[in-house]
């Protein structure tokens, strides 16, 4: 009969899909072109930074990262509402998302 | 209690073996027999014509904006009021004053929100005339037919 | 929680900041954003309520508030200083600005309020002794630099700049956070000195301290510009209005060294008590930074002496005096930081003083092309020959305040030996006196289309001879601002 009573999911599965996410969350904002598409990718970093604040935390029974997520998620809902009214400005004078359409402060 | 998760596991994978099975029958079974009029997208009867994409209301994305700061804000309180009679103990009223203020702060906003016509479902424009609102490229009667257009008072370089 | 009115009391001049943040919002709301004056005179009067609260203030000693968080000492009294000079030079400059403040522009109360709370967030970023107060300061920051730099939302340069700040800025933050939960997990602790006992009790891998130190200066050097995280530097710079740039290349890279600084020699260093200082573990962090430095000196100089864009110009060439200020920071020696702090102040000055031409010439000439300023030199005498100073200062030539910077920099390179560094550094000047001097060669030896002055209001010339004077003047007499400089730092690397 497996055991079936014990939990075992260690500190470093948290860590891993943290990583994972953190890193797929920085492929998406570098390979994609679509405005929208970056900003959730950016979200979904800041995801796996939480993720690992609060593993870490409850590893250490350190109350402090659970104060940090706090943070961290105000934080990242003003830079994603920022984000996107600058984006809805630009496609109101561009009609484009398309962040290779934006060249006209290239060299 | 890990009985309990084996059962809804076997739940979930009834479920999908249900709608793969299904799905698959269905696609090996049925004749296949594609024409035109058949992939039409379907208008009640009407013919379909023009592009089924519309124009998104930007003031949806402004209220969902407004409710999640206003969200977070409730976020932060709620802690603060897990802890607080236990805090009027340790510091005293500052516990109060400094909730106080933060939510003074946010008020601000909100005034600011409020008083910039923001919350209004149909924006008030105010213009001195008709000319006023052509030069800032509105109208009276539609705003959504310049957008995209570099007509919408966009220079290339100020 | 050790929290003390008396300690707190030192937290006044950011207090103020921030309820002139919420005065200068509250009378644009009363005044229907119809007399940007009356919230340039709210703005104006609290940074110069908090100025003089902070003179009044001046901290002996460290304090600590808000539970450890943030720390008021000497080092960042003297960062107060810069932030509300920048903030006080950049309201001003903006209220003469066509670009945000010309008659068919919008919400041109709102910039003010931006300025103070962008005031109030460098001061806490200079103050920072915590994780959480890292981020949260850096990002307070950046958020509003993000709302700035698309300001003039008629240009589209502008909205195209400040969407590709808000991109590549978002992602640094998250690198950054990221490299911030790395130090927790090996710590234990969010505060910088906390970390610092962490690390020495023992940290779990080097590897894992070495990627949580490099994302963390991923999101610093972000802010700070330097290579190789400037990439959103040309494009913003040149996109924002000019008063906003100005801004951007003087205070907020005041506030991320200032930040790198404390962050790096509390952390990552053990000091023994007499301004000598040993690193931690084994990383070696100056080398990294020295090569960062020298790069971005190199590439900043090299991109430069292409432009004929002047804002895209001065934004390179802010990239290469990061670089030059980087190579203080290596040296782990008092006098390297000192020399940081005394060329942070000059900059500010010169960097203020070449951004308020740009904007004076920008309100009458509608261009930044250096092919039209023409004729200058005899067109606008004061302007030209003050912007010829700027630019000498700038390239570190002696009689100016520049001079003096740099001389301190180098000096404190050859003391600690770093030869090499002082070579690349010198040799980089010399570069950049070929770009700093094309401007001045279009204005002096390029003849003019046409005549006459250019009128210019009386304000914005006395504006920049009020910037010109102490760049010429700190380059005969400096001692007082050094002497400043010197006894802020006695306490990061003697405690």
């Amino acid at each position: 009969m497996p055991d079936l009573t014990t939990l075992h999911v260690h500190l470093g599965h948290y860590l891993t899909l943290s990583a994972i996410l953190f890193f797929i969350g920085v492929s998406g904002v570098v390979f994609r072109r679509n405005a929208i598409i970056m900003f959730m990718s950016i979200e979904l970093m800041l995801t796996a930074v939480n993720l690992t604040f609060l593993a870490v935390s409850r590893q250490l029974g350190d109350h402090q990262g659970h104060v940090f997520v706090l943070f961290a998620l105000a934080v990242a809902a003003a830079e994603a509402g920022v984000g996107l009214a600058i984006l809805v400005e630009i496609f109101k004078r561009r009609g484009s998302i398309d962040v290779d359409d934006f060249r006209k402060l290239m060299e | 209690m890990h009985q309990q998760f084996a059962t809804v596991f076997v739940f979930m994978l009834l479920g999908l073996a249900f709608l793969f099975v299904s799905q698959i029958a269905s696609k090996l079974l049925r004749p296949k027999n594609p024409y035109a009029a058949k992939q039409q997208s379907y208008e009640c009867g009407e013919e379909p014509e023009g592009s089924p994409w519309i124009q998104f209301n930007v003031r949806f994305y402004l209220i969902a904006l407004f409710f999640i700061v206003f969200d977070v804000e409730i976020i932060f309180m709620l802690p603060w009021a897990v802890v607080f009679n236990e805090m009027l103990g340790t510091v005293g009223p500052l516990a109060f004053w400094e909730m106080f203020t933060f939510v003074c702060v946010l008020l601000v906003g909100l005034a600011y929100v409020w008083l910039k016509g923001d919350l209004d479902w149909v924006k008030t424009i105010i213009a001195r005339d008709d000319d006023e609102l052509v030069n800032r490229g509105l109208s009276r009667y539609s705003s959504g037919d310049k957008l995209g257009k570099p007509g919408l008072g966009a220079s290339e370089y100020v | 929680m050790n929290f003390t009115w008396s300690d707190a009391a030192y937290f006044w001049p950011e207090a103020i900041m921030a309820l002139t943040f919420i005065a200068c919002v509250l009378t644009d709301l009363v005044t229907r954003g119809r007399r940007h004056g009356v919230t340039l005179s709210v703005l104006i009067a609290g940074t110069v309520v908090s100025l003089a609260m902070t003179v009044i203030k001046a901290p002996e000693a460290s304090h600590y508030v808000f539970g450890q968080m943030v720390v008021i000492d000497p080092f960042a009294h003297f960062f107060r200083y810069v932030f509300l000079f920048v903030t006080l030079v950049t309201a001003v400059f903006s209220y003469s600005s066509r670009e945000i403040m010309g008659k068919d522009r919008e919400n041109q109360g709102e910039y003010y309020s931006f300025l103070a709370v962008m005031c109030f967030g460098m001061m806490v970023m200079a103050e920072a002794n915590d994780l959480l107060m890292l981020a949260l300061s850096i990002e307070l920051v950046s958020i509003t630099s993000y709302i700035m730099a698309g300001y003039a939302r008629f240009s589209l340069r502008s909205t195209e700049a400040s969407l590709k700040y808000v991109l590549w800025g978002a992602m640094s933050s998250g690198v950054m956070l990221y490299g911030a939960s790395i130090l927790y997990g090996l710590t234990g602790a969010t505060g910088f000195s906390a970390i610092r006992e962490g690390l020495l009790a023992g940290s779990g891998s080097e590897l894992a301290l070495l990627v949580g130190m490099l994302f963390v200066l991923a999101g610093i050097g972000y802010k700070i510009s330097a290579v190789p995280f400037h990439f959103w530097t040309p494009d913003v710079y040149e996109g924002a209005p000019t008063p906003v740039t100005a801004l951007f290349s003087a205070g907020p890279k005041a506030a991320g060294f200032a930040l790198l600084i404390r962050f790096f020699y509390t952390s990552l260093v053990q000091t023994d008590g007499t301004g000598g200082v040993t690193l931690l573990e084994g990383i070696q962090w100056p080398w990294l930074l020295a090569i960062m430095s020298a790069v971005t000196m190199t590439w900043g100089n090299l991109a430069a002496l292409r432009q004929t864009n002047v804002k895209r110009m001065l934004a390179y060439s802010s990239i290469a005096h990061v670089g030059y200020l980087l190579m203080g920071f290596v040296l782990l020696t008092q006098a390297g930081l000192q020399a940081i702090l005394f060329y942070l102040l000059i900059y500010a000055i010169m960097n203020l003083g070449a951004f308020l031409v740009v904007i004076a010439l920008n309100n009458r000439l509608h261009s930044e092309h250096m092919d039209d300023y023409a004729g200058l030199g005899y067109r606008e005498p004061i302007l030209a020959g003050a912007m010829t100073i700027f630019l000498f200062s700038l390239t570190g030539l002696p009689p100016t305040a520049g001079f003096v910077a740099k001389f301190y920099l180098f000096a404190a390179l050859v003391d600690s030996q770093l030869w090499w560094l002082a070579l690349l550094g010198v040799l980089n000047s010399v570069i950049s006196l070929y770009y700093y001097m094309s401007i001045a060669r279009s204005m002096y030896f390029t003849p003019a289309t046409e005549t006459g002055g250019l009128g210019l209001s009386r304000a914005h010339v006395a504006l920049v001879v009020i910037l010109a004077v102490p760049t010429l003047v700190l380059g005969l007499y400096w001692s007082p601002v050094k002497a400043l400089a010197d006894s802020s730092l006695a306490f990061l690397l003697g405690g």
